[in-house]
């Protein structure tokens, strides 16, 4: 299954964009980002399914959410940066 | 004991609240830190925090930084704003916590805004005028720890506005009874303990930090966010939180919080109110007694200080003590405030209420006081006729 990783700047930001997204009705998981794709070091990241990652991704643009980077994985520790 | 030194920290809490901070003791880990169950029910925990005062305080949770108490919040938020050779405004109520991490920065002014207890008027006029021949930070408390005076917040944070001038208050005695609007204020800081009003354990404290200035940092360390980075992140709350938290506290104050929320602080301040009201009536009506109240109570919190004429305030509490009754007597960290009020020399005996007291302690507390008047004219009439 493809996941789609939202990498956000702290642990309280995946926290309120968790928040944000389960009120839109989307379930959305809070992970330790890998450190392959953590960047500047230790990150929190929230974890959405493909099918609702376009969904995921227009909620938090609308509250104009800080978002780092977002990657996706197929699985077996490979991630791809998604650029906008 | 009768417990009326909540001004001091709230010893009866929610019930709650201890079994939130037993549980965390036992069951969280450290938030932001592992992948696990037990870390993440902490992560929750914290956030929960965060949103429950976001909620009372109006204010996003990132905003809402966790400290160790309100004296920790108010060193960040003066040394965030306040820079050597400034010229600070501040209340003549101030606390130590205030006024000591102000006379640590050099070559600071501060100019006192010295209006008589109890006429909020005043205060704001003086405000004005000190405003007007320029400052560069207002620091002020909302409610007086010594008198329970309460300043008008509102309208020095619109003046604060007006002037364009950053607002930090401490609201050590308002949280949990009076209302706070962040947003509405727009003050850079607003400092608080979590073990008073909001009934959270000793060891918490949160600090609301406004989008205007970039808080400075207390203290460096890990914040489990950027950890490649040598410096502090540059993003609340990770910037002013570095280290471990104290996650069994947190638990604690959400639930303080939580209570808080639910019983509403129009309804625990006027039940403090009607409290401090009635020992204020009490004491008035006692000869030799000098209160420290305004008319009807209408800007005092549940706060009220007193003096026994030619009685030292210590031997008084200590008399009040071995009644199975806590109050507190001096000056209460706040030297400036006595200053203020003229009763520098002779301190003040302090009795302060919370949610959790009731009519019966404040009337059992009023029968002592009246107890140890008539002991003390005993005593002065068998002098006089043995000399």
């Amino acid at each position: 299954m493809i996941y789609y990783f939202i990498n956000c700047r702290s642990l309280t930001y995946a926290q309120r964009a968790k928040r944000i997204l389960e009120r839109a009705g989307i379930a959305a998981y809070i992970v330790r980002t890998p450190q392959s794709i953590a960047g500047s070091g230790c990150s929190h990241s929230v974890k959405v399914v493909e099918r609702r990652f376009e969904a995921a991704m227009a909620v938090l643009r609308e509250v104009k959410f800080p978002i780092s980077r977002v990657y996706m994985s197929a699985g077996e520790g490979q991630y791809s940066e998604v650029l906008e | 004991m009768i417990y009326l030194d909540s001004a001091a920290t709230t010893l009866q809490k929610p019930a709650s609240v201890r079994k939130a901070s037993a549980y965390a003791i036992d069951h969280l880990s450290s938030p932001g830190r592992g992948g696990y169950p037990t870390a993440a029910q902490a992560e929750e925990v914290a956030f929960s925090c965060r949103e429950a005062a976001g909620e009372l305080f109006h204010i996003p949770p990132e905003r809402v930084v966790f400290t160790s108490n309100a004296t920790h919040g108010l060193n960040i938020a003066i040394k965030s704003v306040v820079r050597p050779g400034d010229t600070v405004l501040i209340s003549g109520y101030e606390h130590n916590a205030v006024t000591r991490p102000l006379n640590a920065i050099p070559n600071v002014k501060c100019r006192i805004v010295s209006a008589p207890l109890f006429e909020p008027e005043l205060v704001l006029c003086k405000m004005r005028m000190q405003l007007e021949l320029g400052v560069s930070a207002v620091v002020c408390t909302h409610v007086s720890n010594v008198f329970g005076f309460i300043l008008p917040i509102e309208e020095i944070a619109s003046l604060c506005r007006e002037f364009e001038v950053p607002l930090i208050v401490d609201a050590s005695q308002s949280a949990g009874t009076l209302p706070i609007d962040c947003n509405r204020w727009g003050a850079s800081f607003v400092a608080m303990p979590g073990h008073k009003g909001l009934y959270g354990p000793q060891g918490t404290g949160l600090l609301l930090c406004g989008a205007s200035v970039v808080p400075q940092t207390l203290l460096e360390g890990g914040t489990g966010s950027l950890s490649k980075s040598a410096e502090m992140p540059d993003f609340l709350p990770d910037r002013l939180e570095a280290g471990t938290h104290n996650i069994p506290g947190i638990a604690g104050l959400l639930e303080g919080i939580r209570f808080v929320s639910h019983k509403k602080t129009e309804r625990i301040l006027k039940h403090e109110r009607g409290l401090g009201l009635e020992a204020a009536q009490g004491l008035s009506r006692m000869i030799g007694v000098r209160v420290f109240a305004s008319e009807y109570f209408y800007c005092q919190s549940g706060v009220l200080s007193f003096q026994v004429y030619g009685m030292d305030c210590q031997e008084v509490a200590q008399w009040i003590a071995q009644q199975g009754i806590a109050v507190r007597a001096g000056l209460h960290c706040a030297p400036l405030a006595h200053q203020t009020a003229g009763t520098l020399e002779e301190g003040t005996v302090r009795m302060s209420v919370s949610a959790f007291n009731n009519k019966k302690e404040i009337l059992y507390f009023l029968n002592k006081m009246q107890l140890l008047l008539h002991q003390r004219r005993k005593k002065r009439s068998e002098f006089k006729n043995n000399m």
